[in-house]
């Protein structure tokens, strides 16, 4: 590839500005950037966005997005916390229960949105809101005191990284080869890049648009299980603004609003830059006033830079 | 067959190193390492200590918590560090939580915003980090002190409060943060003093997501829907200046008895005006200078307990704080008043 193409991949884009980032960090902060705890605690705290950004990611490839995330993932946590914790209901059953809801949630946002033509935002806004009261119902002022089992799955670690790390690693590998690979979610780029092309040439539009929104909610549920275990209680704030920091992640990682373009891998260098900037800001001791100004400083930076170097490249 | 011996080897090593999380039982408050903590008084520059929030930005917090922590800070000469989320994001504060404890601070100041926090504490106590849990209590968490407020009890004395100026009658709705701890504590405190009045009727308990413009719109909607409303219980920094802007509109000021949480200014001067009956306020500058001192004085070693403190497993700071309520009322609301005008 030429140095120019390099330039134009997004995911080579950000993982440049990534190890840029990383280098400047460690040379500023050795004693606090620099150390396997703080890079482990980076990842644990990157994980459950880069779950939730893996199916925004599939829907933003066919064009749509998804609102109801963040809720979803309060919700699948509240179920299962509520169903553990006053129904003495096995941890196993809980879990497919969070799970099986949050498929359902994503099910009718699919079908509403397929099926009944409702715009995609009013959609999954309304979800949203449905979805955060039912969290609020469940979880109530916070469930605690889960069985040793359920925070096993969450607060376990493997090579001194804690689990939900690797369920978030399992999950990007399992979707790059699927969405590289598979006939099925190749036909997610037909539809986001030309709707009625893909229907003429065969593509079940709506049925595809249905399973895109199941995907997205069962893994935001998964999201949920595995946040309520690290943290050992399920709370109705929860995933608060997640859906909105799942689709900075996803465009920051080459997505397009209007559909047909974005990798896998894409969403979680864009989850890995956000991280990446609050870890910055925190090791820094930048004071809250000042974060979310930088914070949206530097993304308008760097999707900035990113369209003057596309502009560049075409340009010669 | 070489990558299938670097796969053996690699699954190998996973297992051998699979870390399964202590059991609840396993864990200590007690500070296990003596060079954890300093001997003298000497102040290492380097010597930092944190406060990890969340809204960062909310007035209450700025004016009372955080003021009284820097000048605390100032006043020891110690370099101190607030953060957290803008928003009210528990799982952002955990996660700024976690990362400030890889940095291994002189000592964390946490806001018990929701109990699953605990988590997080937990890994700071670990860490071997003096840490202190302010405003709410924060159970199962291991934290080595609490300083903050009996919330039951707040509610229990907006209750009272309201029955006597309703001479026991009226229906009564009731509006703050649904969901959080703290908060339900409140409803309930309230709800039970209630119970004892049969002549009160109880609507239920409202979300006004700590927003101004969401209290008053529920405010509205509750003197619509219940014209002879007697009275609102507040329960949030942002409930009552929304209850009384509703209230004041619909010209129904002193027929519907308000009563809230908090001091701000805003609060102070809605008394004045007798828009608002009550407030019951929290000593929130104590929680954090003390907690602030508290942490100063665990990692100094300023009052030894025992021949050595670390190894006996002693903490040598209080257990727990409830630094009790400031009551306000149309009675004494011009003392708080002029304690502002002499800030200014």
């Amino acid at each position: 590839m030429k140095p120019a193409l390099y330039l134009r991949d997004k995911v080579f884009f950000l993982t440049a500005i990534i190890v840029i980032l990383c280098i400047v960090m460690a040379v500023t902060f050795p004693a606090q950037f620099a150390t396997i705890d703080n890079f482990s605690q980076l990842l644990l705290n990157l994980s459950i966005d880069t779950i939730v950004a893996v199916g925004m990611m599939i829907l933003m490839i066919a064009g749509m997005f998804d609102l109801s995330v963040g809720s979803i993932v309060a919700f699948s946590g509240g179920m299962a916390g509520y169903l553990m914790y006053y129904h003495n209901v096995n941890f196993l059953l809980a879990i497919a229960a969070g799970i099986g809801g949050s498929v359902i949630i994503g099910f009718l946002n699919g079908w509403l949105i397929a099926r009944a033509r409702i715009n995609p935002m009013i959609q999954t806004l309304a979800m949203m809101g449905i979805v955060r009261g039912l969290a609020l119902m469940l979880s109530g002022a916070g469930i605690q005191n889960f069985s040793y089992e359920f925070v096993y799955i969450g607060q376990s670690k493997l090579l001194g990284l804690q689990a939900p790390v690797w369920y978030m690693l399992a999950i990007v590998l399992l979707f790059i080869f699927l969405v590289r690979r598979t006939i099925f979610f190749r036909k997610y780029y037909f539809i986001g890049a030309n709707e009625k092309a893909a229907r003429f040439s065969g593509i079940r539009v709506e049925k595809m648009k249905i399973w895109a929104f199941v995907l997205s909610a069962l893994l935001a549920g998964i999201a949920g299980i595995l946040l309520s275990s690290r943290l050992g209680a399920a709370l109705s704030t929860s995933g608060k603004g997640l859906e909105l920091r799942a689709i900075t992640a996803v465009i920051l990682g080459g997505a397009s609003l209007s559909g047909g373009y974005g990798r896998i891998a894409g969403a979680f260098l864009g989850a890995l830059f956000m991280a990446l900037i609050n870890n910055m800001l925190i090791i820094s001791r930048v004071s809250g006033y000042w974060q979310e100004i930088i914070l949206g400083c530097i993304l308008i930076l760097a999707v900035g830079l990113d369209q003057w170097l596309l502009k560049k490249i075409e340009n010669k | 067959m070489i990558a299938k011996n670097i796969f053996l080897l690699l699954a190998f090593a996973a297992c051998w190193s699979c870390e399964a999380p202590p059991r609840p039982a396993a864990s200590s408050t007690a500070i296990k390492s003596n060079e954890k903590f300093i001997t003298s008084d000497v102040i290492n520059p380097n010597e930092e200590y944190v406060m990890v929030t969340t809204a960062i930005n909310l007035p209450l917090y700025v004016n009372h918590d955080q003021a009284a922590f820097k000048k605390w800070g100032e006043k020891m000469g110690v370099r101190i560090s607030i953060l957290g989320p803008a928003e009210w994001d528990v799982p952002a504060q955990i996660a700024t939580l976690e990362q400030v404890i890889t940095g291994k601070p002189a000592g964390l100041l946490v806001n018990g915003t929701d109990p699953g926090i605990a988590q997080a504490i937990k890994k700071a106590v670990a860490a071997g980090i003096p840490t202190i849990v302010y405003d709410s209590e924060i159970p199962n968490s291991d934290r080595h002190c609490f300083i903050g407020s009996d919330w039951y009890e707040m509610g229990r004395l907006q209750g009272e409060r309201m029955a006597k100026i309703l001479n026991g009658k009226g229906k009564i709705a009731c509006i703050g943060i649904l969901g959080l701890e703290n908060m339900e504590a409140g409803f309930r405190g309230l709800q039970d003093v209630l119970k004892k009045y049969p002549g009160m009727v109880f609507l239920g308990t409202y979300d006004d997501k700590a927003n101004v413009e969401t209290a008053a719109r529920i405010t509205a909607d509750l003197l619509s829907a219940n014209p002879d409303l007697a009275g609102i219980a507040g329960f949030d920094s942002n409930t009552g200046p929304g209850m009384a802007l509703s209230v004041k509109e619909a010209g129904r000021v002193g027929k519907v008895k308000l009563t809230t949480v908090d001091f701000e200014p805003e609060h102070l001067r809605l008394v004045k005006e007798g828009v608002i009956d009550y407030l019951i306020g929290q000593k929130r500058e104590l929680f954090t200078w003390l907690g602030a001192q508290f942490l100063f004085d665990m990692r100094h070693k300023t009052v030894a307990l025992s021949g050595n403190d670390a190894l006996a497993g002693v903490v040598p700071v209080p257990k727990t704080i409830i630094t009790g309520s400031i009551e306000i009322d149309k009675t004494n609301v011009d003392i708080f008043l002029q304690n502002l005008k002499e800030r200014k």
